[in-house]
């Protein structure tokens, strides 16, 4: 018996046999301006040549699974010939689920994997439980952690204390990596260059140029300054896709600061944008969001909990997702809860190696984990029971 | 001389739209809105014709399969098709006890609000009388005026 892992997030599934590597791959289709009459589907988008005006067909809304169809098509391609070769008679899953996912929506998860692909055993699982997992695997003397999990579609702040989630410090942030990109695009088309059809390029530039200040302020006073004083700024050189296949910063000695370049490259100035993009998570409020920013949400609901546990939360912050990638993340997020929290509370923030497959390899745990056979929902107990054995089981 | 020019300009503001509050809050919203988007542009296979129906099927064999399929299909677009505000509201949170999707929601915060040009994007201290926009220079509320202001019309 095989167990696979599939952590089902709203832009990408990270999906890997338990005694194998795991691969990140697009969970959604896509379609292209140049090749008119084929959809792609997941890793097939590296077969588009040139993804200018890439148009995105996702599974998800809001974070939640909404679009069956699609989604059916990407498991169809991830677990077909062409990539997992699952063989359903021999295999069990694990998959990931939003936090407080709908009924309906659990409902159809379960009808799909026992009766359409016919796992042989299921667990539904949130991504934020397998990450405390691992986090409580590698350090075993730790009572409680807090996951930060900030990834396409939202962020949440869950406690967990000795593996069980606290439901009542549950806290959701409205801001994700698609806000983030969404509003890159929307302020670069205004501001210098119409790029709103560009969603795929400009993702590449957030990825390749954004970062989180430490010093909100004082980066918007360089980001004022002129010339070679200018610290901040920073030119990107946008893709062809024939001669140039990606974008990339021009280095700092070839800048140019007229912002005339002889060479003819599409280029984008990118000055106080690369760091007022990532503050939407800090600040959502910035842009109308009216929600706490990363920091102050996860103090509030820390102190929303049991007193005594309160220490153990403040020094054990783990942070996983894609947006904690943005560099200087964790030093921000630390700055700002040591600024919230007295003295005599240690704090610590954790960033793991690779946030996002961290809860990917915490699934990969468990599955080895001696008690995985009596968590899981096998086929005879589901066409016995039907959703109700599942409701028992699983903690959504 | 003075005592003109104050006249002018609040002739001026008398004249020009002014949005009220509930407008400037529609607009906000449809703007935040926009952000969770998937794709601005037109679904690049909307303008063809549907060819993959038209195309003749060599593959006579796998007719069966096919067809099964498609039912399958269908039903499964019955089924499930729903967007998230339909499920949202079929759950009905705001009768059902304990924490759920709404009550999770993150509480607005207690810092005060910060403002940024709505045009270059640095520190704002002004504030667009005609649409509540804010701004940090003449040169950036002339830019708005021609570009934003009122012209994505309420």
């Amino acid at each position: 018996m095989t167990t696979l892992v599939l952590d089902n997030g709203a832009y990408t599934a990270k999906i890997g046999y338990s005694h194998e590597k795991v691969s990140v791959i697009p969970n959604c289709q896509f379609r292209s301006k140049t090749s008119r009459l084929k959809t792609f589907t997941a890793s097939q988008l590296d077969e588009i040549k040139d993804p200018s005006g890439l148009f995105y067909i996702l599974p998800f809304q809001k974070g939640y699974l909404v679009n069956w169809d699609v989604q059916r098509k990407v498991w169809d391609h991830l677990f077909g010939k062409e990539m997992f070769k699952v063989d359903f008679a021999d295999t069990s899953i694990v998959i990931t689920e939003p936090y407080f996912n709908f009924t309906s929506i659990q409902e159809s998860m379960n009808e799909i994997l026992f009766e359409e692909y016919q796992f042989q055993a299921a667990l539904r699982i949130n991504a934020g439980s397998l990450s405390a997992h691992r986090y409580f695997q590698e350090n075993s003397s730790e009572l409680c952690c807090i996951v930060v999990d900030s990834g396409f579609s939202f962020t949440h702040i869950v406690p967990y204390c000795r593996g069980k989630k606290m439901k009542d410090g549950i806290c959701r942030l409205n801001v994700g990596g698609k806000l983030l990109t969404n509003h890159l695009k929307e302020i670069i088309s205004y501001r210098q260059l119409h790029v709103m059809d560009e969603t795929y390029v400009i993702n590449q530039v957030k990825e390749d140029v954004c970062y989180v200040s430490q010093d909100f302020y004082k980066d918007m006073d360089i980001a004022q300054l002129k010339g070679e004083e200018n610290t901040v700024m920073r030119d990107y050189v946008l893709p062809d896709f024939s001669a140039i296949k990606k974008g990339f910063c021009k280095p700092r000695e070839e800048m140019n600061f007229t912002g005339k370049y002889k060479t003819g490259e599409q280029i984008l100035r990118l000055n106080n944008e690369r760091f007022a993009v990532p503050e939407m998570l800090f600040h959502p409020s910035d842009i109308g969001i009216q929600e706490m920013g990363i920091p102050e949400a996860l103090v509030n609901s820390v102190h929303n909990l049991p007193e005594e546990m309160q220490p153990h939360f403040f020094k054990n912050i783990v942070l996983t997702g894609g947006n904690t990638l943005f560099p200087g993340f964790r030093d921000r997020v630390y700055k700002d809860v040591r600024s919230l929290t007295p003295t005599d509370f240690d704090v610590s923030v954790v960033q793991p190696q690779n946030p996002i497959c961290y809860s990917w390899e915490g699934g990969k745990l468990l599955s080895e984990n001696p008690d995985f056979d009596e968590m899981v929902v096998t086929r005879e107990d589901y066409e016995e029971n039907g959703h109700f054995i599942c409701e028992e089981k699983f903690d959504i | 001389m003075v005592e003109k020019k104050i006249a002018v300009r609040s002739q001026e503001a008398n004249q020009r739209r002014v949005l009220d509050r509930a407008t400037r809050q529609r607009r906000l919203t449809r703007q935040l809105e926009a952000l969770e988007k998937d794709n601005f542009q037109d679904d690049p296979h909307a303008s063809l014709p549907q060819l993959a129906k038209r195309l003749p099927q060599f593959d006579e064999s796998n007719e069966s399969s096919k067809k099964r399929k498609k039912t399958r299909g269908d039903h499964f677009k019955q089924r499930f098709r729903k967007n998230f505000q339909a499920l949202l509201e079929e759950e009905n949170l705001s009768v059902s006890e304990g924490p759920n999707y709404l009550s999770a929601c993150a509480e607005p915060s207690k810092l005060p609000q910060r403002h940024f040009c709505a045009v270059c994007g640095f520190p704002s201290n002004y504030t667009c009388v005609s649409c509540g926009a804010r701004y940090c220079c003449v040169r950036c509320l002339g830019t708005h005026h021609e570009t934003r202001c009122l012209k994505w019309t309420v």
